[in-house]
């Protein structure tokens, strides 16, 4: 199967979707910060400005009225001014500082910045100039009434441009000034000459007579532009990120599929290997079963073989020996008869010879039965029946009873008989001759053991004693065919257990036994 | 109905024919003995066939003594032909062998043998095995009615 999985595309375009969310959510949030904080900056600078304006018209009156004054009240006491002389050009401040605040404005303008509106606006002014528009109007009655309040600010918007407007209170009417704002009639007749009408007059003490209303231009277009740059730059490196890191993180996905796929590939090889030399393995198994099986045939055929073909043979020379005995004995000498007993005697051997190899051959060679035998009870058995054979020979029998193990019965019992039986066939020459089956501890392990008094043996030839055909007494001493213990080590064997010999030389013998 | 007292020896060795023989005669056991020398040969006398065509099928054997181990066909194949056929499936089979192979056993008793003996090695043995079988077989034992065709 390939990485694009049927669902992959619509995965991948909600997945474009987003990243196109977070960049807009980014963006916006990023240019609103940066809005807020370029007004914030904005409205900061124009109220820096307004102050600043502010206090230079206020140094621009103190100058007039603490230097420019007293110089001037001192020419006119020495007589250099016209007593009567009075010119606003002069001596008022507030004219001056408005004058002032036009050549300031067109300055301004000269140098391309925005003009910055400035009134010291009155509702009853004496110079129609300082009449209080519509807003300044309802301002000026606002202080009037709230005195607490000390300023008013508000962003304007005018022609499409935002506009920081502050109005603070400018002028309130004390006693000294009601000489010249009070009653018309009770004012400096010069004044009176000057500004005919009631403007500038019929103020009350505490009331606030003007105000100061500016208005400065928040210039911060520029500002949008660049938050709109910053945000829309912020945007887009974040969405360049988010691709990137979507990039690198598709491409780590990428080589790590590649690496399990190789992985995958990989163990399928070995597997497949393994599976291989599976095969190979168990055709050679079942090749090397079926050859033991035709050795085991062939085996049993042999068996059969010389069950029937040595034995046929056999019969005959002991028939027709016996046949020629009993047919013509009258005419055989003793010495014929002898020789025709001893071929006779030699058919005998060999018959038992062949029955006791076959018993060698057919011991099992799959997996033995095993049950619980009752060891002591089968040799006391066969102790019995030696004893039957031979009722006029005295041996003494020690059995330790109850001793069981787990194992095939018929074997165990032929290895008890073969044991037992060598017992007494190598004791038939011992005096008070004792036969022991009985069983002892050995590193742990219970081992089994048959002893005799009897005949015993060389321990030199201790290692010869299990091999089949293997005899360390002559036929005359004592009868067998060295098949006997060859057997018993092999059934021992087959039961996963071991079996030693100990003996002397006229000292009898120990078979020690054990079966797993 | 003709009671008829003969043996119908299966035997392919001629020592251990010539040695049963002696062994019956040494016995007294003096009835007819029939010897087939292979399994086709048993077959053939028993059913009237081969050299033995036109026998009087109602003469049966009192008792076959049958080796197992013969050229042609084999004593286990000859009982089974015996115990297969309505004549003959009757009649006592003793299996006179060599072998006491267990396998030999179990297949002769299976295909319905009377006896299943083995050849001792030993004459003296023999003779008396022989001996035995004679007394009880021809003596003791009641044969079954012979079977008409």
């Amino acid at each position: 199967m390939g990485p694009e999985s049927p669902g992959g595309t619509s995965q991948s375009g909600r997945r474009y979707w987003k990243i196109l969310v977070v960049t807009l959510g980014v963006t916006c949030a990023v240019g609103a910060g940066l809005y807020q904080l370029a007004y914030l900056y904005v409205l900061n600078e124009a109220e820096r400005n307004i102050q600043a304006l502010l206090l230079a018209h206020k140094g621009t009156h103190r100058y007039i009225q603490e230097v420019m004054h007293p110089a001037f009240y001192k020419l006119k006491a020495e007589g250099m001014v016209a007593e009567k002389f009075y010119s606003p050009e002069i001596l008022s401040s507030s004219f001056i500082v408005r004058n002032e605040h036009k050549a300031y404005n067109e300055e301004r303008k000269a140098a391309g910045l925005g003009e910055v509106y400035y009134k010291m606006a009155a509702l009853n002014p004496r110079n129609p100039v300082n009449k209080a528009d519509a807003l300044e109007e309802k301002l000026i009655r606002m202080f009037n009434e709230n005195k607490e309040i000390k300023d008013y600010r508000k962003v304007v918007r005018i022609d499409g441009k935002d506009y920081l407007y502050v109005a603070l209170p400018f002028l309130v009417n004390q006693e000294r000034c009601m000489k010249c704002h009070g009653d018309r009639g009770n004012a400096p007749l010069g004044l009176q000459a000057l500004y005919p009408g009631q403007g500038g007059f019929n103020e009350k003490v505490g009331d606030i007579r003007a105000i100061e209303s500016i208005r400065a231009p928040m210039e911060h277009q520029y500002y949008l532009l660049y938050i709109f740059v910053a945000s829309s730059f912020s945007g887009l490196l974040v969405l360049a990120g988010l691709l990137l890191f979507n990039t690198r993180l598709r491409e780590m996905v990428r080589a790590r599929t590649h690496e399990l796929e190789q992985e995958v590939v990989e163990r399928r090889k070995a597997e497949e290997e393994v599976r291989q030399v599976n095969e190979v393995l168990e055709e050679r198994v079942e090749e090397r079963t079926a050859q033991i099986a035709a050795a085991n045939k062939e085996l049993d055929s042999f068996a059969y073989s010389v069950s029937h073909d040595l034995r046929a043979p056999l019969r005959g020379i002991d028939g027709f020996s016996q046949a020629l005995l009993e047919d013509y004995g009258e005419r055989l000498d003793e010495t014929a008869k002898n020789y025709i007993s001893r071929v006779r005697a030699g058919c005998l051997r060999m018959g038992h010879l062949i029955d006791d190899m076959l018993q060698l051959s057919r011991l099992p060679r799959g997996e033995i039965l095993r049950q619980e035998v009752d060891l002591s009870g089968v040799a006391g058995e066969i102790a019995e029946e030696l004893q039957r054979t031979a009722p006029e020979r005295r041996v003494v029998f020690e059995i330790t009873p109850g001793v069981k193990v787990s194992g095939d019965a018929i074997l165990l019992r032929a290895v008890l008989d073969n044991l037992l039986g060598n017992a007494w066939k190598f004791t038939a020459k011992t005096e008070e001759a004792r036969i022991t089956f009985g069983h002892q501890e050995e590193n742990g392990k219970e081992v089994l053991f048959v002893r005799d008094n009897g005949a015993g043996f060389d321990m030199a030839y201790a290692d010869k004693l299990f091999g089949a055909f293997q005899r360390l007494h002559s036929s005359q001493e004592f009868e067998g065919t060295g098949i006997g213990l060859a057997t018993v080590q092999r059934i021992i064997h087959r039961h996963g257990g071991n079996i030693r010999a100990e003996g002397a030389v006229g000292q009898g013998a120990t078979f020690y036994f054990s079966v797993c | 109905m003709r009671k008829n007292n003969m043996i119908l020896l299966v035997e392919d060795n001629p020592d251990d024919e010539a040695l049963t023989l002696r062994a019956l005669k040494k016995n007294n056991i003096l009835n007819e003995v029939v010897v087939a020398r292979d399994g086709a040969e048993a077959l053939d006398f028993l059913f009237g066939a081969g050299a033995y065509a036109g026998r009087d099928l109602a003469l049966m054997p009192e008792v076959i003594l049958l080796d197992i181990n013969l050229p042609k066909i084999n004593g286990l194949e000859v009982l089974e032909k015996i115990r297969a056929n309505e004549r003959t499936r009757l009649l006592p089979v003793v299996i006179l062998t060599t072998s006491n192979e267990e396998r030999d056993k179990i297949k002769s008793y299976t295909l319905g043998a009377n006896s299943f003996i083995r050849k001792p090695v030993d004459f003296q043995q023999f003779s008396e095995a022989i001996r035995q079988l004679g007394v009880y077989w021809l003596v003791l034992n009641q044969s079954p009615p012979v079977v008409r065709g």
